[in-house]
């Protein structure tokens, strides 16, 4: 950075600002593979901590499993390859073998294969119910967000006011309300209550899936308490962050220079906007992983067949294989959005892009 | 007051006042804040006249009311603040205070340019400066709002900035003294008449003061500008006002040229303002700092000198009355008790002119 120099103008220096481009860009780019690579590192770690945990589950499931087969009259050879298939590995293995034959496994996306749901692998389990939990995590996310900055926003520019403080108070209140509670609250009052949508599965069972309007508003209708469920938890953590940041943003000079100058009022407010948004992209990334773990719960008091609702009926059904798929791919969807959201905060804020070199 | 009278001339523009004043002319202005203690004047009663083509210079300790001041010239006193009497007018405007909405939005930055001291971030910080002068041309209705960046191009190229770089950069890429020239642009750049720059040395070292200072200067000059520069160092009001205004507590205590001012020194505020001041040669120890402390806006007498309390010369009329405005010779007034005595002349009310 050139220093206040004294009034006489600095020499063009085109090929200077090209350099400085082409750093910047190399230091974005280093900045880009370190994050993914420190992905890659913590979906090992994950993978390795679930082989340690299904093997470390009392009772030895894997044993177990060889055993019941043994039991049932399959010869051990037939017992073995059948253990193999379902867990990736066989316990009679060194456990680096054992390790060594999951990873490969993994590498080629083979999770295994489902014990509850005999014969089926678990890959193909958890891609058909994977749509489901992104679909309501995912609009989710964007309800609570566009309540929660819209009702910040407001909350933070007429904080003296009653409406800021009734704002801050449902903040506050709906923040502090588990998923759980939430979830179970709106099926009451929503289905029971007062039954104004339907309860359960994705849709009715009785229309035909497909591009059709009956299809789709089944859906719809299905989808809005579990969605609700997720919005309203989250909607306090973006309306309390989006006050702060609202707040501390309208007490910059900037805003300040910005009426002094005569800026239209809406220029203003799209300043004051972005800045405050800013901020909001690190409880991103925080909201994503929470709203996935909340999946659990969810769709289980909805009954609606995502990941949350395949890992609890695994559980249950102590369908290990099954168990550790869905956890996995629930860690990597948590570690893959807040890689997104990383990313974008380099994209959007100049000063982090600055820094990158 | 009647140096002003006598330099008028017959107004060049339709537009001027009508007694052909050119320029800002605050009268009689009190703003007040709404506390929790009642309403507390910041400024009362302040009588000020920046003509054109004259550097004024506003000094104070902070607490002054000055930056107040200077915001109620664009009728942006931050709320609980208000102004409850008196008038800002400009010449071809009219009373900045009764405008609203659109009309206000024209004249900041438009006829008003208000410079941000250089620690001060007045800039958008994820907008480069050139999509921020867009902005700028934009709101003011500019036919041509690309025309705007040439124009900030030569103003920046007259300042010592590399223009096309300035253009392109993001505020965090600049140092404090370019913020500083770059604000300066921000407000010329739709031909501001009224330059008002907030403490423009504060945060600079003294190279960029001195470039930041003569570059004002020469601007000024050009364009014939309405300047006030609002600071607690005198050394820059020497060295670049033509006429000194001394606030103290929301009170304007003496006012006149600068030269006179310093020379001449009347009010004992102002006295005791300049004695404070250590001189490069000589002494440091024959700098005297002020006894006591600047009133808060709570504490500030409401009946009686405002100074009185701090006051070496304080008189028991001081605490009942308040001092008249006298002048103590040609364009040089004070507020002062003392300077009322025989020898002084009650200053005459305004002339209405028509």
């Amino acid at each position: 950075m050139v220093s206040a120099s004294p009034p006489i103008a600095e020499p063009q220096s085109t090929g200077r600002r090209a350099d400085a481009r082409k750093r910047r860009l190399i230091g974005v780019g280093r900045r880009l593979g370190a994050r993914i690579v420190a992905a890659l590192v913590m979906i090992w770690a994950v993978a390795t901590l679930t082989f340690f945990l299904v093997h470390a589950l009392p009772g030895n499931p894997v044993q177990v499993q060889y055993e019941t087969l043994l039991s049932h009259g399959v010869p051990p050879a037939q017992a073995l390859k059948e253990t193999r298939i379902i867990y990736g590995f066989v316990s009679h293995e060194p456990v680096v073998n054992q390790y060594g034959s999951y990873l490969w496994q993994l590498l080629h996306l083979n999770l295994g294969q489902s014990i509850s749901y005999s014969g089926v692998s678990v890959s193909h389990l958890v891609l058909a119910a994977a749509p489901w939990t992104v679909i309501l995590v995912l609009s989710g996310l964007v309800v609570s967000f566009l309540l929660g900055v819209l009702a910040g926003a407001v909350a933070a520019v007429r904080r003296t006011s009653k409406l800021g403080d009734l704002l801050s108070i449902s903040g506050s209140l709906l923040h502090g309300i588990p998923q759980f509670v939430m979830a179970v609250l709106l099926a009451y009052v929503f289905t029971t209550l007062l039954p104004v949508f339907p309860f359960g599965a994705p849709y009715d069972i009785t229309v035909i899936p497909g591009w059709n309007l009956a299809y789709i508003g089944s859906l719809v209708s299905h989808a809005v308490l579990p969605v609700f469920a997720y919005a309203l938890s989250s909607y306090g953590g973006w309306m309390l962050s989006m006050k702060s940041s609202v707040v501390s943003v309208l007490g910059d000079d900037f805003v300040l220079a910005a009426e002094l100058r005569g800026l239209k009022p809406l220029t203003q407010l799209r300043y004051v906007a972005r800045n405050a948004l800013l901020p909001l992209f690190t409880v991103f990334a925080l909201s994503i992983g929470f709203m996935f773990g909340g999946s659990i719960f969810i769709e289980d008091v909805f009954d609606y067949p995502g990941l949350g609702h395949l890992l609890l009926s695994s559980i249950s059904a102590r369908d290990y294989p099954l168990m550790s798929g869905t956890f996995l791919l629930i860690t990597v969807a948590v570690i893959l959005s807040n890689l997104l959201a990383d990313l974008l905060y380099t994209f959007i804020d100049p000063r982090v892009r600055g820094q990158a070199s | 007051m009647r140096r002003r009278q006598s330099r008028d001339t017959a107004s060049e523009t339709a537009a001027g006042n009508e007694d052909g004043f050119e320029g800002l002319r605050v009268r009689d202005l009190t703003i007040v804040y709404g506390t929790e203690a009642g309403e507390l004047a910041a400024v009362r009663g302040v009588d000020l006249d920046l003509p054109a083509g004259t550097i004024t210079g506003l000094v104070g300790e902070s607490g002054s009311g000055k930056s107040t001041l200077a915001l109620a010239m664009l009728n942006a006193v931050p709320s609980p603040g208000r102004i409850t009497a008196g008038s800002v007018t400009m010449s071809g405007v009219g009373d900045i205070t009764r405008l609203r909405g659109r009309a206000l939005r024209q004249v900041r930055g438009g006829v008003l340019g208000y410079v941000f001291q250089a620690s001060q971030n007045s800039l958008n910080p994820l907008k480069r400066v050139g999509a921020q002068l867009l902005d700028l041309a934009r709101s003011h209705g500019v036919a041509q709002p690309r025309l705007i960046l040439g124009e900030a191009a030569k103003l920046c190229e007259r300042m010592g900035l590399d223009a096309t770089r300035v253009l392109s950069s993001y505020q965090h890429e600049l140092s404090g003294g370019m913020r500083q020239r770059v604000g300066i642009v921000f407000a010329l750049v739709l031909n501001a008449k009224v330059l008002i720059l907030d403490e423009p040395t504060t945060a600079l070292d003294m190279l960029s003061q001195a470039a930041v200072l003569e570059v004002v200067r020469e601007i000024h000059a050009e364009r014939r500008l309405a300047t006030v520069i609002i600071t607690h160092d005198i050394a820059v009001v020497a060295e670049m006002a033509d006429r000194m205004v001394v606030t103290y507590a929301g009170r304007v205590v003496e006012s006149g040229t600068a030269g006179d001012v310093l020379r001449y020194a009347a009010h004992p505020y102002t006295k005791a303002l300049l004695r404070s001041i250590p001189r490069i040669s000589g002494d440091i120890s024959a700098a005297e700092p002020l006894p006591g402390r600047p009133p808060d806006l709570a504490s500030i007498p409401t009946v009686g000198c405002v100074f009185r309390e701090r006051c070496p010369l304080a008189m028991p009329i001081c605490s009942d009355v308040d001092p008249a405005t006298v002048s103590v010779g040609p364009g040089h007034t004070t507020a002062c008790h003392l300077a009322a005595g025989p020898l002084a002349v009650p200053e005459q009310s305004e002339e209405v002119a028509g």
